[in-house]
């Protein structure tokens, strides 16, 4: 495949993701109201015409820079997450000898994007949520960094293509079972939804989008999903095997992969409650964290 | 020039420019990520110069670090939000000097020098042999700074501790003066709970 | 993109880093300048690494050293800022005196 087709193949990917999660979300809150979903398939569409039909929200001395910039760098480092991943064995955008590193940098930028984004709106709202999720978000990136060395391991390699033809005998999910389960909370911190949704929750009127309406909206609403996504894609290739498997071509089976996780996570995102942020960082440091690093022992043992 | 040159004085500017703006910018928040741009920036220098590890890395380690500078910035500064203007500087002239007289020295050291050429090769598996010399020859230094780094958090952690062998680290704590010798400003300490209220 | 031209963007780095650590006031302010010389002194290592060492794996190591170093200084920085604001209640360099008499 030339640059040219990865690319499209890439942006098809992004944006037909999004929208399945949208639709996806559109069902879930539909059987949770106990109601009829309404064009459940053209919804996401009407919805990002009614954001763009609002007129972009401005609050008192923002700081408009960062403010603009924080939904497109969101959306941009969602974008670079996904190119890592190869769609077959020769086909991969971004053919990084040291992949995982660069997720791990995808996240800790992340933290700052959504930092920056319900900081810069000069609103008390948002800088609550932001600092909420700051919280939360480093040391649930510490646990998705722990559970990536893991999967690293019996690929002797940081480079995502090399770690999926480690899997050809047997899939990390089987090899390392704590590892999906923990990555999956990961993509719902990184996208905040759910039990994760400390930076854009209802409690506090939307968060670090409290003021943002019109175009900013629409991306930012799309930057989730496509993290979403990105996390997705890279547990798929990382703990599923990516493009490998039977009878199909490589690039059906990551999308199918690819659908179900995210199937997954939409599913614990509606399913299950949050509970209060000074709750959550004591399980994730007393229980969660301790869990991964037992994970990277076995990992280990288990590839000596 | 190839596309290489013209990324590297991209990054260079950003690198230098964005250093630069630290100090001088009003925001103490605009502040840490303009350094986080200047390290970003020399991360990616260094991904051109044949060291992809140590570039991501360097990217990886600074979005965190200077996240964490940022909290601290709006937990101790005033301003964080660069609503209005500022500038907190003592011995300026002298500093500026100071920084130019180095960069002038420095340049000029760099300029009369001859360096050996030995470049590493393109096709070199260069994150193999960081991680055969991490784990290998060197891991005694690599398991001190493991070590260093433990023995950095079990002190800042007893440093930044509140309660101590000596009672509460803030206990009588009065706020510097705003001129010498003159009345303590800004907030007195609170009173330790279990003691009668009084204010002065 | 000589070694030449790398090692002069190095020492623009700590030059301004140095200018940082003596002007500013503020302790947090101060640290940055500090941050900045060693991301000058990270750049320089990396440099002399990649042109004239021919990729010998213990270069790359001082600039893992340097970045654990930097962590350090971090790390007991904020601590000790803590520290002289729990004492204090001084952000700036001048709230601290006892030295001086």
């Amino acid at each position: 495949m030339t640059l040219i087709a990865l690319t499209v193949a890439w942006v098809a990917f992004l944006l037909g993701m999004a929208w399945y999660i949208a639709v996806l979300d559109g069902l879930w809150a539909a059987a949770r109201e106990g109601r009829a979903p309404r064009a459940p398939l053209a919804n996401p569409l009407y919805r990002c015409a009614t954001i763009l039909r609002q007129q972009s929200n401005l609050t008192e001395a923002p700081d408009l820079l960062n403010w603009r910039l924080a939904p497109a760098l969101y959306a941009g480092l969602a974008g670079t997450g996904v190119a890592l991943v190869p769609f077959s064995s020769a086909s991969v955008l971004a053919d990084l000898e040291v992949g995982i590193v660069w997720w791990g940098a995808v996240e800790a930028l992340t933290v700052v994007v959504v930092f920056l984004h319900g900081w810069s709106a000069n609103s008390q709202l948002g800088l609550i949520g932001a600092y909420r999720y700051v919280a939360i978000g480093l040391p649930v990136m510490l646990i998705s960094m722990f559970v990536l060395i893991a999967a690293a391991l019996p690929a002797e390699s940081l480079a995502v293509p090399k770690i999926i033809e480690s899997q050809r005998e047997l899939w990390n999910v089987i090899r390392q079972p704590l590892g999906l389960p923990l990555f999956l909370l990961l993509g719902l911190s990184l996208s905040f939804r759910g039990p994760f949704n400390y930076a854009d929750s209802a409690d506090i009127a939307g968060g670090t989008a409290a003021e943002v309406s019109g175009a900013p909206r629409l991306v930012w609403e799309f930057a989730r999903l496509a993290m979403l996504t990105a996390v997705a894609t890279v547990a798929a290739s990382v703990f599923l095997g990516g493009y490998l498997g039977p009878w199909l071509p490589g690039p059906v089976w990551l999308v199918l992969k690819t659908t179900a996780v995210l199937l997954v996570s939409v599913g614990l995102s509606h399913q299950l409650a949050r509970i209060s942020p000074s709750r959550m960082m004591t399980l994730i440091w007393t229980v969660l964290l301790p869990l991964s690093f037992l994970h990277l022992v076995w990992a280990g043992v288990l590839a000596l | 020039m190839n596309v290489t040159d013209i990324a590297f004085w991209i990054f260079a500017a950003i690198a230098v420019v964005s250093g630069w703006r630290v100090f001088c910018t009003d925001s103490m928040v605009r502040a840490s990520f303009l350094l986080m741009l200047s390290f970003i920036a020399v991360g990616l220098i260094m991904v051109l110069l044949n060291a992809p590890y140590l570039g991501i890395a360097t990217v990886f380690m600074m979005a965190v670090e200077m996240m964490v500078m940022a909290l601290f910035m709006v937990m101790y500064m005033m301003n964080p939000a660069g609503l209005n203007p500022m500038m907190m500087v003592h011995q300026h002239r002298f500093s500026i000097a100071a920084g130019v007289f180095v960069f002038a020295a420095l340049t000029g050291l760099i300029v009369v020098t001859r360096f050996s050429s030995n470049p590493v090769a393109p096709d070199a598996e260069v994150v193999v042999g960081l991680g055969k010399e991490l784990l290998g020859d060197s891991m005694l230094i690599f398991e001190t700074a493991g070590v260093t780094l433990l023995a950095t958090m079990v002190a800042s952690v007893i440093l930044s501790s509140r309660s101590g062998r000596f009672g509460e680290a803030d206990t009588g704590a009065v706020p510097p003066p705003l001129e010498p010798g003159g009345e303590p400003a800004g907030r007195q300490p609170e009173q330790a709970s279990g003691h009668a209220h009084h204010h002065h | 993109m000589t070694l030449t031209t790398i090692l002069i963007v190095a020492a623009a780095l700590i030059g301004i880093g140095l200018y940082g650590t003596l002007s500013q006031q503020s302790f947090v302010m101060l640290m940055m300048g500090l941050e900045l010389m060693l991301n000058g002194v990270m750049l320089a290592a990396v440099g002399f690494w990649s042109l004239t060492a021919g990729g010998l794996p213990t270069g790359q190591l001082l600039t893992i050293i340097a970045m654990a170093v930097m962590a350090v200084e971090m790390a007991v920085g904020f601590a000790l800022i803590t520290a002289v604001y729990r004492n204090r209640q001084a952000d700036v360099t001048e709230g601290l005196t006892t030295l001086k008499h």
